[in-house]
């Protein structure tokens, strides 16, 4: 059943309905007089004992009876860190029992007087209650009132605004989002100020209730790539979000491609361009990724300080990024291809060299390149999972045992090392670690075809590949663009890193777009008053 | 259902793609470890008109204790080893090299072909054509004559490459004496002039016991069998007319000096420019060459224009009488158009050449030559006057 | 319609260039060169009118029936039964071509890199590889070219480039030795080449822009022109007298080049430009097969037609020549005429038909 649940989109919905139905029969049993939009009731009891029940067991939640102003009974329900209790204390309860009453009185009023939190929002039914109590804001109910007030404090542990871990520059912001979502609306709030920025809020999850906002610029967005993503955010029905990752596997257009097909980023200065090119941005809290659609191939061989060097430098190492690309996806299949298919196309004396390394190897070179590649994801793997303390050890391990002791040993050749240690390099020059994580794992049906069929193979390889990519699409942005289907006005940013003043129209995502983002002729000149 | 659509997807196509490339695995594939790479093919004839081939290949695993080995120690094994075999076709007797050989033939990355005199005298036509035939065999290989069987040369250990068919290679890039690849050979034989040069290889023996390998002069084919051999000097006149010059030098004695003056030759263009006038054939072969002075014996001051012009002359001088004499061997005495004569005139006269060409090689004996040579000394070398001359011997005229 | 995917002009062009040019590189230079000798240059600029003459035909039947494929308007023009003959006979030239295409790629895959794979194998998995980008679409077979011809012309300069050491222009002398004839007669086999280009017929109607599709019809016959003159010069330079005696002179050429002992056995480089070239070639004859198949036999979608008439197109490859030599013949003999009739012929008739009997396709029925 897990399995099933990340299978194709339009299929989610109907299996989604189905465990949903028995699931529904379970919960009538449990909150049988509850349902999801009954009403608060009048009766004070009433409430307490409804709330009492759905929180059995849920030692967290406190129930705080009081009377206010020594006569109204009201009762405060919050969960036990999730709410800022000094301030409950001082703002709240104390002057709410401490007021004192008159004959005629309001209780809305009364509540908007005494109490002084930031913001105060009236409840009325009990899944309202809920939602508000569970994201950490206290609820009052007050007696012969159908409705409650949901106060603004919720405060609870955070860790504080870090560098990115996964996405580090040398030259360029150094926050990274975190797991609180309202952090992560403020660090791109904070660098786009304009009111045409739009947060919508969404949620997901049947018992996570994750909160999910769309970020994107008014007028710069492009509708439809809105509208599809509501759309498909909306069709979620999960237990739960637990890390963006889960709702990019439910919205993205193909999960059954190795291409990730959404870019998930640490950097709110990333989400900012990309709002800026009239993307859309989807926060979902809990993660500190935040996720960009749409996206194309050629954004995921950008990196954010590509923006902010110099521009010739910054294309000659996207350049580098490209030709690293290919040398991570091709160098041990080539390898193999020429050295078992095409001598004759290796330099002779390399070929003596490779020949003479290779004497004492009792592997073929198809299975000698497997498994040092395996060796080496294996080694990488290893290096992610374990503590750090611990990490040195495997890269001593990595290092001495398989480049050494195996080269010496004559269980794998040099040059065969070099090979390995050179594609796994390249693959981390990729920008995206999505991408270089398919492109490590297309290195191996590549390698088996160059062991079959030798360099026709990987031709075919690359064939099946480009296939594969032109067929893919990203929230209706063919997945090649600007490439193909061919833009000029985008190759800009693909071939080239162009300058600044150059880019004076926002990259093509579909048809109805802002197309200027700035004015011409702003390359800097000296001379130019003189004109 | 939905699982087991994925499952068929994620994991059924896969395996059994990957079962059936396994299985289909094993065409073309070679491991490097069982291949002998052939260096250099040797081609002579027996006395019972077979061929014999002989192939050099490299041992790789003696390249081990080559390269891993302390300083200039070979180790034992020999870097390469040479096999010959008899056969009636060159692939004939690849077939029968293959039966004493473990591993397989790969001649993919082959440098030299080496045809003995023997069966160059019988005619190489028929047995070049496994060249431009055969997918692997480089049309870049060289080709050379040789004086023993090649499998003699194939023997020999030369002292700076580790084998003899790359020391032939390097000799035939450095252009010393003609230097002729495999799609050259097919195209002088394929003209339809058809005579072709190929650069002779001889066995240079020092003692004591170290031997070496030389270019001497060069073979003349006249229809695809070899007609006679040109001496070094020679060759060197046939190079003029052929514009290959490279890297060569001239050393002249100025008149009344006792002691000689050596030039580096670094530009040199030869163009062959026909004509024809009232039925008279003439070729004018145009060479310009820049010269530099290398090492200067005498105490000439080679800064003086006057001794340059004089030593220019000179120099023109001794050009114009190496050509001569290779005209005189080539044209009179071999009348075998190696030269591009032939070529020359007919892209020029196509429709006169077309009545000749089937006798060319008499009209070519008949072809009075002109020779235009112009040699400009630029520059002196790195010193102009002598500088282990005292100043007041330097003769400055 | 059975195609939803829409294409722009300028995928049109990306298309149809290495429909021609794939195969052409390759094969021509000897082909021309056996008849025209040094002249060989100047065969496909004579053999260019048939491509603009096929380009004009196409054109002139699509702004008749606009929306419309030859195996649709063949039916309004010449009847229902005659129609419906003349698209299944075009069906069976198409496939047919398709397997000589694959078949003529086995060949030189076999020839000179895997001499040993079987044959079936080489052509099944190029087979294999267009089916899945025709299986994608027309959308998806114009973006994989996009990708591709750049590249390979890219390489393709870049050969040349590495090959200019050792050109020497004076194997082009004497130009017309024996008159004009030679290079005449070394035009009729590119000819043939030329006469693909009606395959843009059945682009056409998938087209977003098509006011510009003469203009990039005739930019795409000048590129292939400039090309094969460019190739067949190069040849020509290198080898000489040569050329002709050379199964792949281009091949032989690239396997020629060596730059400082290290750039040397370019045939990697060829392989690749012939490969991603021919991939082109074939799915777009193979996508023709396919909607031909699918139209004449009114169904509402080709997907499910891809695979089994890959299989057909398979084996017509596999049995379509006996051996290479009775391929050469085949194209350097058969192959113009045939393609003549089918290319330009067939159509011609159905112009002039439809311009005298004034069918036009009506507007409503699309």
């Amino acid at each position: 059943m897990k399995n099933g649940e990340k299978g194709k989109l339009p299929s989610i919905k109907r299996r989604g309905k189905k465990r949903r139905s028995k699931k529904a029969d379970k919960m009538s049993k449990l909150e049988s007089s509850v349902d999801e939009q009954t009403p608060l009731f009048n009766n004070l009891s009433d409430n307490e004992d409804t709330f009492r029940s759905i929180y059995k067991d849920s030692s967290d939640v406190i129930f705080r009876p009081f009377y206010i102003g020594e006569q109204v009974k009201a009762i405060l329900i919050y969960i036990e860190g999730l709410s800022n209790i000094e301030e409950i204390d001082d703002s709240v309860l104390s002057p709410l029992i401490k007021s004192s009453m008159g004959e005629n009185y309001f209780i809305d009023t009364l509540i908007h007087k005494k109490v002084s939190t930031s913001s105060v929002k009236e409840v009325k039914t009990f899944s309202d209650s809920i939602k508000e109590i569970s994201s950490g804001n206290p609820v009052i109910l007050v007696d012969q009132q159908n409705s409650g007030f949901a106060l603004g404090l919720s405060k609870w542990e955070k860790r504080s605004v870090d560098e990115p871990k996964a996405e580090m520059v040398v030259r360029g912001p150094r926050e990274g989002f975190v797991e609180t979502i309202g952090v992560n609306t403020s660090l791109i709030r904070r660098r786009i100020r304009s009111p045409k920025l739009k947060m919508k809020s969404m949620q997901a999850g049947e018992y996570t209730k994750t909160r999910i906002n769309l970020a994107y610029v008014e007028g710069i967005v492009d509708e439809t790539v809105l509208e599809e993503a509501i759309n498909r955010i909306k069709r979620i029905d999960v237990d739960g979000v637990v890390d963006s990752g889960v709702l990019e596997e439910f919205i993205e257009d193909n999960p059954n491609s190795p291409f990730p097909q959404v870019i998930a980023t640490e950097r709110p200065d990333n989400v900012t361009a990309s709002l800026l090119e009239g993307r859309v941005a989807v926060l979902v809290d809990g993660s500190p990724f935040v996720l960009v659609v749409p996206v194309t191939f050629y954004s995921l061989m950008q990196a954010s300080e590509d923006y902010y060097g110099r521009y010739l430098i910054a294309t000659s190492i996207r350049w580098l990024r490209y030709l690293f690309l290919l040398i991570s996806l091709f160098l041990p299949s080539l390898y193999v291809a020429l050295l078992t298919f095409h001598q004759e196309m290796v330099p002779t004396t390399l070929l003596f060299s490779i020949a003479a390394s290779r004497a004492q190897v009792p592997f073929p070179a198809l299975v000698e390149a497997l498994m040092m590649e395996i060796t080496f994801e294996a080694l990488r793997e290893a290096g992610l999972r374990l503590p750090k303390q611990v990490g040195s050890a495997v890269s001593i391990v990595g290092a001495l045992v398989i480049g050494e002791a195996a080269v010496s040993a004559g269980i794998v050749s040099a040059p065969m090392v070099i090979v390995v240690a050179l594609t796994g390099v390249a693959s981390f020059t990729i920008a995206r670690y999505s991408a270089s994580a398919a492109v490590r794992m297309l290195r191996f049906p590549m390698i088996l075809l160059a062991g079959t069929l030798g360099l026709l193979g990987i031709i075919m390889g690359i064939i099946v590949i480009i296939i594969h990519m032109a067929t893919l699409r990203s929230f209706g942005q063919p997945y090649l663009s600007p490439m193909a289907p061919m833009k000029w006005s985008g190759m800009k940013d693909v071939l080239l890193r162009a300058p600044w003043w150059k880019f004076n129209t926002r990259p093509h995502y579909s048809g109805n777009y802002n197309k200027y983002r700035q004015s011409d002729n702003q390359k800097p000149s000296p001379i130019r008053g003189e004109e | 259902m939905d699982w087991i659509a994925l499952t068929k997807k994620w994991l059924l196509i896969p395996s059994v793609s990957f079962l059936i490339l396994l299985l289909a695995g094993c065409w073309d594939r070679v491991e490097i470890n069982d291949l002998a790479i052939v260096v250099g093919i040797g081609l002579h004839k027996t006395d019972d008109d077979l061929i014999e081939l002989s192939m050099q290949m490299v041992n790789p695993s003696s390249m081990i204790s080559g390269q891993g080995g302390s300083g200039g120690q070979q180790g034992n094994g020999q870097l390469t080893t040479v096999e010959k075999a008899v056969g009636k076709t060159f692939y004939d007797a690849r077939s029968k090299l293959q039966e004493k050989i473990s591993r397989k033939l790969f001649s993919g990355q082959n440098r030299v072909v080496f045809i003995s005199e023997k069966m160059a005298e019988k005619g190489i036509r028929k047995h070049i054509d496994f060249l431009a035939r055969h997918p692997k065999p480089r049309l870049r290989s060289f080709v050379f004559v040789t004086k023993e069987s090649p499998a003699e040369f194939f023997k020999v250990m030369p002292n700076l490459e580790a084998s003899s068919a790359e020391t032939a290679r390097e000799l035939a890039s450095l252009k010393i004496g003609m230097s002729v690849e495999a799609k050259d050979l097919l195209q002088m034989t394929s003209d339809e002039s058809d005579n072709a040069a190929l650069p002779v290889l001889e066995i240079e023996e020092e003692p004591p016991n170290t031997y070496g390998l030389r270019v001497k002069g060069t073979a003349v084919f006249k229809n695809g069998k070899m007609a006679g051999q040109l001496d070094d000097s020679v060759t060197r006149g046939l190079l003029w007319i052929r514009n290959e010059i490279e890297n060569a030098s001239v050393t002249i004695k100025p008149e009344d000096a006792k002691n000689y003056i050596s030039f580096n030759i670094f530009e040199e263009n030869t163009q062959l420019i026909p004509s024809i006038k009232n039925g008279n054939w003439k070729m004018t072969v145009k060479i310009n060459s820049v010269d530099d002075a290398v090492e200067n014996e005498t105490k000439l001051n080679l800064i003086n224009p006057d001794t340059v012009n004089r030593l220019e002359k000179q120099l023109e001088k001794r050009i114009n009488k190496r050509i001569r004499k290779a005209l005189k061997l080539v044209q009179k005495d071999m009348q075998s158009d190696i030269l591009g004569f032939g070529e020359a005139f007919h892209r020029h006269y196509p429709d006169k050449w077309a009545k000749v060409k089937d006798n060319w090689n008499e009209k070519f004996s008949e072809i009075t030559v002109e020779i235009k040579s112009d040699v400009k000394i630029k520059r002196p070398g790195r010193s102009a006057s002598p500088p282990a001359v005292p100043e007041d011997k330097v003769i400055n005229e | 319609m059975i195609e939803k995917g829409k294409i722009s002009t300028l995928q049109m062009a990306i298309l149809i260039y290495p429909t021609i040019i794939a195969t052409a590189i390759l094969l021509v230079p000897a082909i021309t060169g056996e008849q025209a000798r040094q002249d060989m240059w100047m065969s496909p600029i004579w053999a260019s009118a048939a491509g603009f003459l096929s380009a004009f035909i196409a054109i002139q039947l699509n702004k008749r029936f606009p929306e419309q494929t030859i195996i649709q308007y063949s039916e309004t023009i010449a009847g229902k039964f005659l129609g419906k003959v003349i698209g299944f006979v075009f069906i069976f030239f198409l496939a047919h071509i398709c397997g000589v295409i694959l078949r003529e790629y086995g060949e030189f895959v076999k020839g000179n890199f895997l001499d040993t794979t079987p044959m079936i194998v080489i052509l099944g998995s190029i087979a294999f590889v267009c089916a899945l980008a025709v299986r994608g679409g027309l959308e998806v077979i114009a973006r994989s070219a996009q990708i591709f011809v750049p590249v390979v012309t890219v390489l393709f300069i870049f050969v040349l480039l590495l090959l200019s050491p050792e050109l020497n222009p004076a194997n082009m002398l004497p130009v017309f030795e024996k008159g004009l004839m030679p290079s005449l007669r070394g035009a009729v086999v590119p000819a043939g080449w030329y006469l693909e280009f009606f395959m843009i017929s059945f682009l056409l109607p998938f087209l977003r822009d098509r006011k510009k599709a003469v203009k990039w019809s005739a930019v795409t016959v000048i590129a292939v022109l400039i090309t094969m003159v460019i190739t067949n010069m190069v040849t020509l330079f290198v080898f000489g007298s040569l050329t002709p005696k050379f199964t792949y002179p281009v091949m032989e050429a690239a396997r020629y080049i060596s730059i400082a002992e290290f750039i040397q056995h370019m045939e990697s480089v060829v392989m690749a430009i012939w490969v991603g070239g021919i991939f082109v070639k074939i799915s777009v004859f193979f996508y023709a097969a396919v909607l031909s198949t699918a139209q004449w036999l009114n169904l509402s979608d080709y997907r499910p037609l891809v695979f089994p008439i890959a299989l057909i197109v398979t084996v017509l490859g596999h049995w379509s020549a006996s051996n290479l030599q009775e391929l050469e013949i085949f194209l350097s003999e058969t192959f113009p005429f045939y393609s003549f009739i089918f290319l330009a012929v067939i159509p011609v008739i159905l112009l002039l038909a439809a311009a005298i009997r004034g069918k036009r396709s009506n507007k409503s029925s699309n």
